[in-house]
């Protein structure tokens, strides 16, 4: 293992006298055996002061969670080594019974999942008051009645009501809320958030966000705030840490880190994520993928994926070096690295809508959904029909994109599927090209059928398990025809494979053999081998990395710009529509409330529902919301 | 409320299916290749023979009109008289099946907590030596028919050291509660086929719960082990596993059948073992369809159960 | 295209445990083709004056009341009791996969109607249903094939219909749909390839089940008629003896609990090596 001592003594700590509410000194966390086993996380180092908020930014892969895990003792599958000093005392050295009792009282947590965190069989303001009854020999009375204090200090309406209420009976915001008021029962020193607005939308977030913010304020609580969304750490937190591949590359204060960062896996981090700010022609992706962590070699983790990459960087770790007052960072050229800002004032690059007669129309389109079939359970009520999309007529221009803009629940994702024939509407026309197309994708005709592909949001799911990459790639060539001799097919198939920017070597590998951005590259060469005319994308990035994105992003770009073909590009994301669309319409209730061009829409929005979204997006500047209206009620 | 609305749609269910087993029923004794008639007397008789028994039986009428007249005699409480013993089938029928139920309603009432009881203990550390004991145990007998482990029993406990009797034959008239050593065996090998399945349905449920997000709550939170199991894991197992014990209840039958059989216990199981020995097809008849009723009303019951046992609907 | 089944699992080395199944099983095929030559005597000959001798260097499990070998009769009775569970657990897959991959994919009316079907043949317990099927179609090996695929039919439907109606949310049979694939292409590409490794597995849990089904009709005089050897109805002729002469029931009893652990435990190792690509969820 290489336990390097940390220079932590060195660096001066700024202001922060008083003892750290956390300090993890030198972790490693390893699954698996020893010598060939996964290391997650390899001698990471920081401390948190009392009362501050601590934000560890990482991808998919980083080590985040398991290190957020291990504050709490909870790794079990994996080994710890290190020191992880709580309050003083070490983690790692507890008694199980000093454990428990610290757990809860002196530190505890909010989850990714608030659904499942939850216990879907106990009452919310029982799961809340057995944490007091815990750990302050409170009776149930007086912990019930903490229970529903702590329920309104979380803001949520009628709280001796709510405690009453089984967590499926709550929104998602509501679960979350729930779930932070019982990390906060016993008054904790440290609160542990794991990605806790990762599942829910913008508005709800947001709104969750504000009330973490508040909440540290009037109890001075200490955060340790993990996420992979650096707009999200940026509303809450004071420091930052950066986690690469298990280890950690910087180190700062937010305004540090995120403004001028000195990392060059920060900086690609920054210029890999679409913002509303500004359209650019191209985010500049990270290439490469993580490196296997079994066997990391004696060198910088982020070399090979570096753009600024030097000799020395393949022969030994670097140091996290102080580059500024508290502001350290892992890297031998870090006084030549600066962050190369896009040039911010490059002309819009989307070009102005496309004149002429659009490729698709969308006229009148209506789907309401009605009690589920054959789930028809006595004891829940029947549901009235919800119209999932309610008369939504749009157009497609010819080689452009048109995003759909929602949140959960507006009814994007089932427009989408209407479009592509895998739902019949209830009433409205699709016409493509001016004529009127049949409903259901298997009446269409094979022309048809081959104009309008599509590329699916979740990447594991989208290609059959036990077809090869060439069978899937191929399988659209032979279905319509464009390829007859099994040579010819072959060529075909490594050319769009190219084209995706992965090579011939791919072609007899299975999809649980790649990467979930490598997925979504096949799933995009499947959807252009059939040389459509149309591309639904329905959220094609929504389960990827922030890096991967970005090269998907522009992989969506390139190929439409070559073959001229159309998007109906669903998102969620405002940063990510911004930077391919030609055309927006946000989406809710089922309802179009906005359309235009990006310019106009992110420019000057004219619906409340619109204005309300961009103010939601977590930036990199911290917002201070004031007393808005709780829009977690509205979306419910 | 729920619960009482969620019980009458359960029965209403509960009657169609009924309907829908005593069409088969009749359907698989009436239609399948093979004459009733033949069936009862077997390859040796003349036709003088089968057109007699045809005639006794009513075979001559068309399907429907015998099907109706059947139900319709059923529903007055009449299934018919017997071949073998010439007399009504229903008053046999009815003590039998309370012998059966007898044997059944106790062997449940031991293996239900018993099992479930084990199957948390295995799940507790799976691999661990608690868990190996327990589940080889389970994959042990769960592979073994009810009469070899009866068999065994037989010569262990009755023959080798002479402690219980080897077999259960009494007087028809008799309650078998009156004479409780001959019961220990039977139930004791019923109890042994239950287990095996029983706890390994909750060792399942229980290692998928304890690996939960929200048992991980639970844990973070600072409750000592034994309330995160009791409190925030069994809860969560308990509805499923009993909705999964009802579905069993047709194995638990016919281990009856079997038991029965090799105890001489006067149950419906052995009822229905010597009536095929008889070609006694209308005691067969009406003893599958019992049969069948009785395991409908089981899966009810293990529903209803489930249902009870579910804090989110009772609260 | 290549339509292969990767078995990834399959690929690591072989253990002790997995030649003990590969044994097993040979010895099983071997005991099934060859058991009537193989048995030292003649199964069905008597012979009065060594009827009921204990176990002993001439006759290694003893003899019964008609002075038959009795360890003769054990081997010769490995084919009529595993035969017939083979063949039924196969028919019961066979046409369980074929149902639930159909009502599964179908869905509607088709899947309503036979799921009720499936239903009704569920409400019987398993034991019950095949005794009454057997008792009318008259005592055969084929009949009991028939009388146990008839029980199983409805309950691996249920499985396979299960499963399918899972892989029928995931993404991948949308992307054939939108690209215009037909229903029949769907099924048997799509679709059956990632039921097959549960359909491996539900048909090795069906075979344990078949043999003891089989064997507790044979106890019970259902579908075998005397003097075949079958395993079962050699427990019930002995049963009588048992105070007398313990290896008659005894020998028989145990050949049922070794073949019926031994395929339990084959089973487990399969289903153990049978992981679906990329570790996905086993059923």
């Amino acid at each position: 293992m290489n336990a390097e001592p940390q220079a932590i003594a060195e660096d001066t700590m700024p202001a922060f006298s008083s003892e750290p509410t956390l300090e993890v000194i030198g972790v490693s966390i390893t699954y698996g055996s020893d010598a060939g086993g996964l290391k997650a996380v390899r001698d990471v180092s920081f401390r948190i002061a009392p009362g501050e908020a601590y934000g560890l930014i990482g991808e998919s892969g980083s080590g985040k969670s398991s290190l957020a895990y291990a504050v709490l003792r909870h790794v079990p599958a994996g080994r710890v080594t290190g020191r992880i000093m709580l309050r003083g005392q070490d983690v790692m050295e507890m008694s199980p019974q000093a454990l428990a009792a610290a757990r809860g009282r002196i530190v505890s947590m909010v989850y990714q999942d608030p659904m499942s965190a939850l216990n879907p069989a106990i009452k919310v303001g029982e799961q809340i008051a057995e944490v007091v009854r815990r750990h302050r020999k409170a009776d149930r009375k007086a912990a019930w009645a903490r229970a529903v204090t702590l329920l309104g200090q979380v803001q949520l309406p009628h709280p001796d009501e709510i405690a009453h209420r089984y967590p499926h009976q709550l929104s998602g915001g509501q679960q979350q809320r729930v779930v932070i008021a019982m990390g906060l029962a016993c008054d904790p020193d440290l609160l542990v958030m794991d990605e806790p607005t990762t599942g829910l939308d913008v508005t709800t977030e947001a709104v969750i966000l504000d009330l973490v913010n508040d909440l540290r304020r009037a109890l001075g609580v200490a955060v340790l705030f993990i996420s992979h969304n650096m707009g999200v750490v940026a509303q809450v937190c004071d420091r930052v840490g950066v986690l690469y591949a298990g280890q950690l590359v910087e180190e700062g204060s937010t305004a540090q880190v995120l403004r001028a960062p000195r990392h060059p896996y920060t900086i690609g981090l920054m210029n890999a994520l679409p913002t509303i700010n500004r359209a650019q022609a191209r985010l500049a992706d990270i290439p490469g993928r993580l490196p296997d962590l079994r066997q990391v070699p004696e060198a910088c983790v982020f070399a090979p994926r570096c753009a600024s990459v030097q000799k020395g960087c393949t022969t030994a770790i670097p140091a996290l070096e102080t580059v500024g007052p508290g502001h350290r960072t892992r890297c031998f050229e870090r006084d030549r690295i600066v962050r190369a800002m896009a040039p911010p004032a490059e002309a819009e690059a989307v070009a102005e809508e496309a004149t002429g007669k659009p490729l698709l129309q969308i006229v009148g389109v209506e789907r309401s959904f009605g009690r589920m079939p054959r789930l028809n359970l006595p004891f829940l009520r029947q549901r009235r029909p919800v119209r999932a999309v309610d008369d939504v007529t749009l157009d497609i221009p010819r080689g452009r994109t048109l995003a759909v803009v929602g949140e959960s629940g507006s009814g994007k994702s089932t427009l989408a599927r209407c479009v592509a024939g895998l739902l019949p509407p209830n009433a409205g026309d699709i016409l493509l090209e001016d004529s009127v197309i049949r409903p259901m994708v298997q009446n269409r005709t094979r022309p048809e059928q081959r104009a309008i592909q599509f590329i699916f949001q979740n990447p594991d799911a989208a290609l059959n398990p036990h077809w090869t990459v060439e069978a899937i790639v191929g399988r659209p060539l032979k279905l319509h025809g464009l390829a007859h001799w099994s040579a010819d097919l072959r060529a075909r198939v490594v050319e769009l494979l190219d084209a995706v920017k992965l090579g011939q070597r791919y072609l007899d590998r299975y999809p649980h053999q790649l990467s979930g951005g490598e997925k979504q590259r096949v799933s995009i060469a499947r959807a252009f081998a059939a040389e459509p005319r149309l591309v639904i994308c329905d959220e094609p990035t929504s389960a990827l990395d922030i890096s991967v994105q970005a090269a998907i992003l522009n992989q969506l770009r390139d190929l439409q710009e070559r073959h001229g073909t159309s998007y109906l590009f669903i998102s969620h994301d405002l940063g990510v529509v911004r930077h391919i669309a030609h055309r927006v319409a946000i989406m809710r209730h089922g309802r179009i409330v906005e359309s235009g061009t990006p310019a106009e829409v992110f420019g000057a929005p004219q619906h409340p529902y619109t204005q309300a979204l961009i103010a939601a997006i977590p930036t990199l500047e911290r917002k201070r919301r004031g007393a808005e209206p709780d829009t977690t009620r509205i979306m419910a | 409320m729920t619960v009482i609305a969620f019980i009458l749609r359960r029965c209403m269910l509960l009657v169609l299916v009924l309907i829908a087993v005593s069409v088969l029923t009749f359907a698989i004794v009436n239609v399948l290749p093979g004459d009733v008639a033949t069936a009862v007397l077997g390859d040796m008789a003349t036709p003088q023979m089968v057109e007699a028994v045809r005639e006794r039986m009513g075979l001559g009428q068309p399907l429907p009109d015998r099907y109706f007249a059947w139900v319709a005699g059923i529903l007055h409480g009449d299934f018919g008289r017997s071949l073998q013993h010439g007399q009504a089938i229903a008053p046999m029928l009815l003590g039998r099946l309370g012998n059966s139920a007898i044997l059944g309603g106790i062997t449940l009432a031991i293996a239900a907590p018993l099992s479930i009881l084990l199957g948390v203990l295995a799940a507790l550390r799976p691999g661990g030596v608690m868990d190996r004991v327990i589940s080889g145990f389970a994959v042990g007998t769960h592979a073994l028919p009810e009469y070899v482990i009866g068999l065994l029993a037989i010569l262990a406990f009755s023959i080798w050291l002479p402690l219980l009797p080897g077999s259960s034959l009494m007087d028809p008239n008799e309650n078998p509660l009156s004479r409780p050593e001959a019961l220990i065996l039977p139930i004791g090998v019923l109890v042994i086929g239950m287990l095996a399945i029983i706890s390994q349905v909750t060792r399942v449920g229980m290692i998928q719960a304890l690996a939960s997000p929200y048992v991980r709550t639970a844990t973070l939170k600072g409750l000592p082990r034994w309330k995160v199991v009791m409190k925030h894991a069994l809860p969560n197992v308990l509805p499923p596993t009993v909705t999964e014990i009802g579905m069993y209840f047709g194995y638990v039958i016919g281990g009856l059948v079997v038991v029965e059989t090799l105890f001489s216990y006067a149950g419906i199981g052995q009822m229905m073992t010597n009536a095929v020995s008889y070609r006694d097809i209308p005691t067969i008849q009406a003893g599958v369809l019992v049969v069948a009723a009785a395991y409908g009303i089981g899966n009810l019951c293990a529903d209803v159960a489930a249902l009870v046992l579910n804090p989110r609907l009772r609260g | 295209m290549a339509l292969a089944l990767p078995f990834p699992a399959l690929q690591r080395r072989l253990g002790v445990g997995d030649f003990a199944c590969i044994g097993f099983l040979l010895l099983m095929i071997i005991l099934i083709a060859f058991g009537t030559q193989i048995a030292p005597r003649d199964p069905l000959a008597f012979d009065p004056m060594h009827s009921l001798e204990a176990p002993s260097a001439a006759f290694p499990f003893g003899t019964d009341e008609f002075g038959r070998d009795l360890f003769s009769r054990v081997i010769a009775g490995t084919q009529p009791t595993l035969l017939v569970a083979l063949a039924a657990a196969a028919l019961g897959v066979l046409f369980g996969t074929a149902t639930g991959l159909v009502a599964g994919y179908l869905g509607g009316a088709v899947d309503e109607t036979i799921m009720r079907v499936m239903d009704t043949l569920m409400s019987f317990p398993g034991l019950i249903l095949a005794m009454l099927v057997v008792v009318m179609l008259g005592p055969a090996p084929m009949n009991v094939v028939a009388a146990i695929g008839l029980v199983f039919w409805p309950r691996s439907a249920r499985l396979v219909r299960s499963v399918v109606l899972d892989l029928a949310t995931r993404e991948f049979i949308d992307s054939a749909r939108s690209r215009g694939e037909s229903r029949l292409f769907i099924l048997t590409r799509e679709l059956l390839p990632n039921v097959l490794m549960i359909i491996v597995v539900d048909f090795s849990l069906r075979v344990t089940s078949a043999i003891l089904l089989s064997a507790s009709l044979a106890y019970l005089g259902i579908g075998v008629t005397p003097p075949t050897p079958a395993w079962g109805l050699m427990v019930r002729d002995g049963q009588q003896f048992i105070e007398l002469a313990w290896w008659l029931p005894v020998f028989p009893s145990l050949a049922i609990a070794v073949v019926s652990v031994g395929t339990v435990l084959v089973g487990e190792r399969l289903r153990r090596s049978i992981a679906m690509p990329g570790g996905d969820r086993a059923r």
